[in-house]
């Protein structure tokens, strides 16, 4: 790991960071938390809020962020359709289409949700689906582009949602994951119900969840826990298996994978104190420790997780870290 | 001699004969039911002078055959009914199937044992050769979980394709536990309607509660619960939730309670106010102590809590605020109440839904099934409601019949998988068969082997020949074909059934095989026949219910 940058944000504790899939070139990145939502359009050096054009008289807790996906291929045609970021609130879903500098708010079935986690279909352009996992109300589903919410927890029996992963292939699969307080759910419809799968429930609460690239022909999901266990399914979810070799410390805060060649993936795994990183599917790992690496709670690389490709990192004193890997 | 047995006695040779009149009666009535093509039987109405009703189900056709005029040949009749009428009961289909089997073994054995089998040695062979049947079976199983591939499953019972789809898409969503109620309809179609949470048929106990007039319904927020099956008769047995719900800062409370009087009543009603605390009172769910306290075990692991029962003696004394559940919204109306998003224990919800599965799948007893799979549905967190239109009365009854039959078959093959369908996978049990026969030299269990290689193929010659197709033809291209081949009649072509999603729910074709088999094997062994004039035996269904895991 190169040298790490860091500034104060502001914010208490960051729950959420994101950056434009264009960092590299437009420094674009947001960070969520309990005050409210921070921007910066320097690759992560100066911080400014990112609701003051709405006027709000208190802060607006915000834990969850999301790009939509082909933002940066919109950006670059300048089209207006998909350049949209969403956020995620207490009692409602923010979404942008002018870089965070205004927003329009969703309001969500009362009572309010507080909204946990973000995931928005890789074919949004098409079906315009979001989907929204908070803390108590399960998952709450937009098809209108975050228009207007309907919760959708049919067999979901842990409403208590953490972490929010969709199949690249959505539009053929219609898979997306959740990780909850008690293991991992697994909807093939869409969202509008939910299977338990073997996940054992004793090893959750599951904090995050990455999906293969390659998910079509793999079915590889790996699901990061509290009691920072690493597990992998490679069969949709059907059977787990704790990855043997891990064993970095602390809760695993973020999940993230790029896929090196046809064979073997990279996974980045980002705990309160390490970032572990694994070129060849989770066999060997290499982990990155340091004194300013403590507390970190999220995480975002939107130049993927190869070697030398930026992170950021978001903290529970408010900073973010950006660094290569 | 009693009344009840005025009618001499019946000794072999004819009770064979008498008995296989009867039963060839009842199955060659059943037997146009059976595959896609299956035509009706129209059954005279005696009672009134409406005209005949058109029937294509094989339980229902059996349970409107009261009495045949041959008290001798009724016996054998009574014998298959009753089995039909029983698998009717446990699966809700496959009466035809079962039938058709039973007429197969059942005559063969008859021949073999009149040129000198012994007919229990038969009947202990057949049970083997049973049993390798249904490991066959078993074999060829395969779990079905998607929506299309549910309105599959659905579309080989009912053949209506918009009723196959809504009940794909339906238990897609709602799951092969989930809750599903079939009520008629106001349109000429169908509608289908989904609901978030879980409700219970039980109101509020007082109108005053209503907060909306309009739609005569009342919602809480973050409401706390307070579960119970007492009876309150005294305010002062209440008071203690009020002060404790009051001193832990509690908005809005749900009291469940199999009685609140009114004196009790008009305290909750004086402390319900908007700006200090939202109260409503509902009946504790459930008929008798059994019910309400299966209610309130599950509502309590739902909602967190402590369910104060009246058989240990609980009161309210001494409630403290853990004691009470919390749910994230809860409703109520005169006439039923619910909670979305209930706030226990998830893994312990978890924990607990297993074993009520566990329970389900292990009991043979039909009618706890019934109250476990409601307990299940309920928990699953939703349900849904299919509503069928029609231009007639008669139209409406005659598609929410088939909607409920169909949509039992199709949680069935949630739950326990599909095997290929049109009778191929009870063809493709021959070679197992044949197998058997190779390996005894046993006359009796070479010949029990042999009847049951015959009758594996029955069901496929009659969904052919019903389809009205040759039977012998198109069994010889299934053959030629392979495994897995079979005839789709409505294509008139030898086709790859699994493939070409012909199936059928397993524990149909399973269940419908052990009684149709057994009963054959069984049958066999009588001897004599001794008639009852008794009549309401006839007209009652088999009890107890009970279900044979297969």
């Amino acid at each position: 790991m190169t040298r790490i940058t860091q500034a104060a944000t502001g914010l208490g504790a960051i729950q959420a960071v994101a950056a434009s899939p264009t960092f590299a070139q437009d420094g674009l990145c947001f960070a969520a938390g309990s005050d409210g939502l921070r921007v910066s359009t320097d690759g992560g050096i100066i911080w400014r809020d990112a609701y003051a054009t709405l006027g709000l008289r208190a802060p607006l807790t915000t834990a969850a962020l999301a790009f939509s996906p082909s933002y940066a291929q919109d950006r670059v045609q300048r089209a207006e359709g998909d350049r949209t970021i969403f956020a995620g609130a207490v009692g409602g879903v923010l979404r942008s289409h002018d870089e965070g500098q205004t927003w329009r708010i969703a309001s969500l079935p009362s009572p309010p949700p507080f909204v946990t986690a973000l995931a928005v279909s890789p074919h949004y352009l098409e079906d315009g689906l979001v989907f929204a996992g908070t803390m108590e109300d399960g998952v709450l589903r937009s098809w209108d582009r975050g228009d207007s919410w309907a919760a959708w927890n049919f067999g979901l029996l842990d409403l208590n949602v953490y972490a929010l992963a969709i199949s690249p292939e959505f539009a053929r699969d219609d898979t997306l994951y959740v990780g909850v307080d008690s293991g991992v759910f697994r909807s093939s419809n869409g969202g509008r119900a939910w299977r338990e799968t073997s996940f054992p429930m004793e090893c959750a609460p599951v904090l995050s969840l990455a999906i293969s690239p390659n998910f079509a022909a793999d079915g590889v999901i790996f699901a990061g826990t509290e009691a920072s266990e690493l597990w992998m399914s490679a069969d949709r979810g059907v059977t787990w298996r704790g990855l043997s070799g891990w064993e970095a410390p602390g809760p695993i805060n973020a999940l993230m994978l790029a896929p090196t060649d046809a064979q073997e993936l990279a996974i980045l795994a980002v705990t309160d104190a390490a970032l572990c990183l694994s070129q060849d599917g989770g066999a060997s790992w290499q982990v990155q420790c340091s004194a300013e690496l403590r507390g970190v709670t999220c995480a975002a690389a939107p130049a993927g997780v190869e070697p030398g490709a930026q992170v950021l990192l978001g903290t529970g004193d408010g900073r973010v870290l950006v660094c290569a890997l | 001699m009693s009344n009840n047995l005025r009618l001499p006695p019946v000794f072999q040779p004819t009770t064979y004969r008498a008995f296989m009149a009867g039963a060839d009666r009842i199955v060659a009535t059943i037997r146009p039911t059976l595959g896609p093509v299956a035509r009706t039987v129209a059954i005279q109405r005696p009672l009134d002078q409406r005209g005949p009703e058109l029937l294509d189900n094989g339980g229902v056709i059996a349970k409107r055959i009261i009495q045949l005029p041959d008290y001798r040949a009724d016996v054998g009749a009574m014998f298959v009914r009753d089995m039909l009428w029983r698998l009717q009961e446990q699966e809700g289909d496959g009466t035809a199937t079962a039938a058709v089997l039973f007429q197969a073994t059942f005559n063969e054995g008859v021949r073999l044992v009149a040129a000198g089998l012994n007919a229990r040695r038969l009947q202990g062979f057949l049970e083997e050769g049973i049993e390798v049947i249904l490991n066959e079976l078993r074999r060829q199983t395969v779990p079905v979980n998607d929506a299309h591939h549910l309105a599959q499953v659905a579309f080989t019972v009912c053949q209506d394709r918009e009723l196959s789809d809504l009940l794909g898409e339906i238990f897609d969503i709602v799951g092969g536990y989930g809750r599903l109620e079939i009520r008629e309809g106001s349109s000429r179609g169908l509608e289908r309607e989904y609901v978030e949470g879980i409700y219970w048929e039980r109101g509020l106990l007082s109108r005053q509660m209503v907060a909306d007039p309009q739609r005569l319904r009342s919602e809480l927020e973050d409401a706390a619960i307070v579960l119970s099956d007492l009876n309150i008769q005294e305010p002062q047995q209440i008071l203690p939730v009020l002060v404790t719900a009051f001193q832990a800062g509690l908005k809005r409370l749900l009291i469940v309670a199999d009685e609140i009087a009114d004196s009790a009543l008009s305290l909750l009603l004086a402390n319900s106010k908007p700006d200090h605390m939202q109260i409503l009172a509902v009946k504790t769910p459930g008929f008798g102590r059994e019910q309400q306290a299966d209610f309130l075990v599950d509502a309590a692991v739902l909602c967190g809590g402590r369910p104060f029962l009246r058989a240990t003696g609980d009161t309210f004394k001494a409630i403290r605020s853990e004691d009470f559940g919390r749910a994230r919204r809860v409703w109520a109306d005169l006439r039923s109440f619910g909670l979305i998003g209930g706030m226990g224990d998830p893994r312990q919800l978890r924990r607990h839904l297993a074993a009520l599965r566990a329970a389900h799948s292990e009991t043979d007893d039909l009618a706890l099934r019934g109250k476990l799979h409601e307990r299940i549905g309920r928990l699953m967190g939703g349900s849904a409601t299919l509503r069928v239109g029609g231009v007639t009365v008669r139209d409406i009854e005659a598609r929410k019949e088939l909607a409920e039959r169909t949509a039992a078959a199709v949680r069935g093959a949630m739950q326990e998988g599909v095997v290929p369908g049109g009778g191929v996978a009870l063809l493709a049990c021959r070679p197992a068969l044949q197998r058997c026969i190779d390996a005894t030299h046993d006359p009796e269990a070479r010949a029990a082997y042999r009847i049951l290689l015959r009758a594996v193929a029955e069901p496929l010659r009659t969904i052919v020949a019903n389809a009205g197709y040759d039977p012998s033809d198109a069994l010889a291209e299934v053959r030629m074909a392979g495994p897995d081949y079979g005839f789709d009649v409505l294509t008139g072509r030898v086709t790859a059934m699994g493939a070409a999603g012909i199936t059928d729910p397993a524990n149909v074709v399973k269940a419908a095989t052990y009684a149709g088999l057994t009963s054959a094997a069984l049958a066999l062994t009588i001897d004599v026949m001794v008639h009852r004039t008794e009549q309401p035996a006839h007209a009652t269904p088999p009890s107890p219910a009970r279900r044979k895991r297969l």
